[in-house]
């Protein structure tokens, strides 16, 4: 897996894998919540929890699983809420394709890549081809 | 040491390997019996304490094993249930009822996976082609989550009752939905959408009232042009 350059003082809060279709709803529950503690209005626990959402299908449909880890703590001096989707699939061979709207290489409408990134303050995605992709969504109050 | 001494020696180490053997095979009741103090008899103890200690060990490990299996079958039975319930809660979760005439209700709570959306969406044209009615609401005030995957469904689910002949009406998107759909990107500009059941209702009440003028309309046309 593709480990991103993260903050030792981050605290974690969740970490599990990712393996059936109910592990997506259980996920997107916990970081509704997590976002409702860290202080977060209707919208922006709305906005986190549907981005994390298309990442996790994204990462059902295409890696078949994957592990999502949830953290908190500063992020570019923000209080920030930061989830973690690493996965051991595939991997994206056209990044900046993938990040277009309305291209899509399954069934999908093709924005939930580029929308998530629009739904979240920071968004950092890593791709090889063969050995999985991981993407990092930040989002903070 | 004489020659009877041999032969005893003999004897009795066949009898160890005799015993040997039937602990291996797995008979932990023997032990070596001897009516003789010497130097084998320290031997012949150590063996008896070693097949004591292996007994004790090989009941403690099969009490474990069995203990383990009790809780795995336990599991077993519980992943059963959990299996269970989901699939009851999906066919709970799709209930399509005629509010009014002309006028169908399709409630929707909880997530929408591939799964349950199909299940959705054959219940829906189901019930359009047994009633007839040409307006269906979709009402997704309890669907915590819209994200891309949830809108296609919408959107097929939409076009397919479309196909029959009904329109459908979504209502129930809550303005945190809203935001995020726009900013998702999606483009929900050719289904109708409501904020609330209750819009939708007097939409829906409208267009039957139009329907229903327009028959008499219709009727009146067809009347005068007997006469």
């Amino acid at each position: 897996m593709i480990e991103l350059t993260s903050d030792p003082g981050w605290e974690l809060l969740e970490e599990h894998p990712l393996e059936t279709e109910f592990d997506i709803v259980k996920a997107r529950q916990s970081v509704r919540q997590f976002a409702k503690d860290a202080g977060m209005g209707i919208v922006d626990q709305t906005r986190i929890t549907t981005a994390v959402s298309e990442l996790l299908r994204n990462m059902y449909m295409y890696a078949g699983g994957g592990i999502i880890r949830i953290q908190k703590g500063l992020f570019d001096h923000h209080q920030s809420l930061i989830i973690t989707c690493l996965d051991e699939g595939p991997g994206i061979d056209n990044v900046e394709l993938a990040m277009q709207d309305g291209y899509t290489s399954g069934q999908g409408m093709g924005y939930g890549l580029p929308g998530a990134k629009r739904l979240v303050d920071d968004f950092e995605l890593q791709s090889q081809p063969g050995k999985g992709t991981t993407v990092r969504v930040v989002k903070w109050k | 040491m004489n020659e009877t001494n041999i032969t005893n020696a003999k004897q009795r180490i066949e009898h160890i390997e005799d015993i040997l053997s039937s602990v291996a095979a797995g008979d932990l009741d023997l032990r070596i019996e001897s009516e003789y103090e010497d130097d084998l008899t320290g031997i012949e103890e150590a063996i008896n304490l070693l097949i004591d200690d292996l007994t004790h060990e090989l009941k403690k490990s099969l009490k474990l094993k069995a203990e383990m299996e009790e809780k795995l079958l336990k599991i077993q039975e519980q992943q059963k249930t959990i299996l269970q319930q989901q699939e009851d809660l999906m066919e709970l979760s799709s209930p399509v009822s005629k509010v009014w005439e002309n006028i169908l209700i399709l409630p929707v709570i909880g997530t929408l996976d591939s799964q349950r959306t199909q299940v959705m969406m054959e219940n829906l044209l189901q019930k359009i082609v047994a009633t007839g009615c040409t307006t269906a609401i979709l009402d997704i005030t309890g669907v915590p989550t819209v994200d891309t995957q949830v809108a296609n469904h919408l959107l097929k689910t939409v076009t397919a009752a479309r196909l029959l002949g009904a329109e459908c009406i979504v209502s129930g998107i809550s303005p945190a939905i809203a935001q995020t759909i726009v900013h998702l990107g999606i483009n929900l500009s050719n289904i109708l959408t409501k904020a609330t059941l209750q819009d939708a209702m007097i939409y829906a009440l409208r267009k039957n009232e139009q329907l229903i003028n327009g028959k008499v309309v219709l009727n009146q046309a067809i009347n005068e042009e007997t006469i």
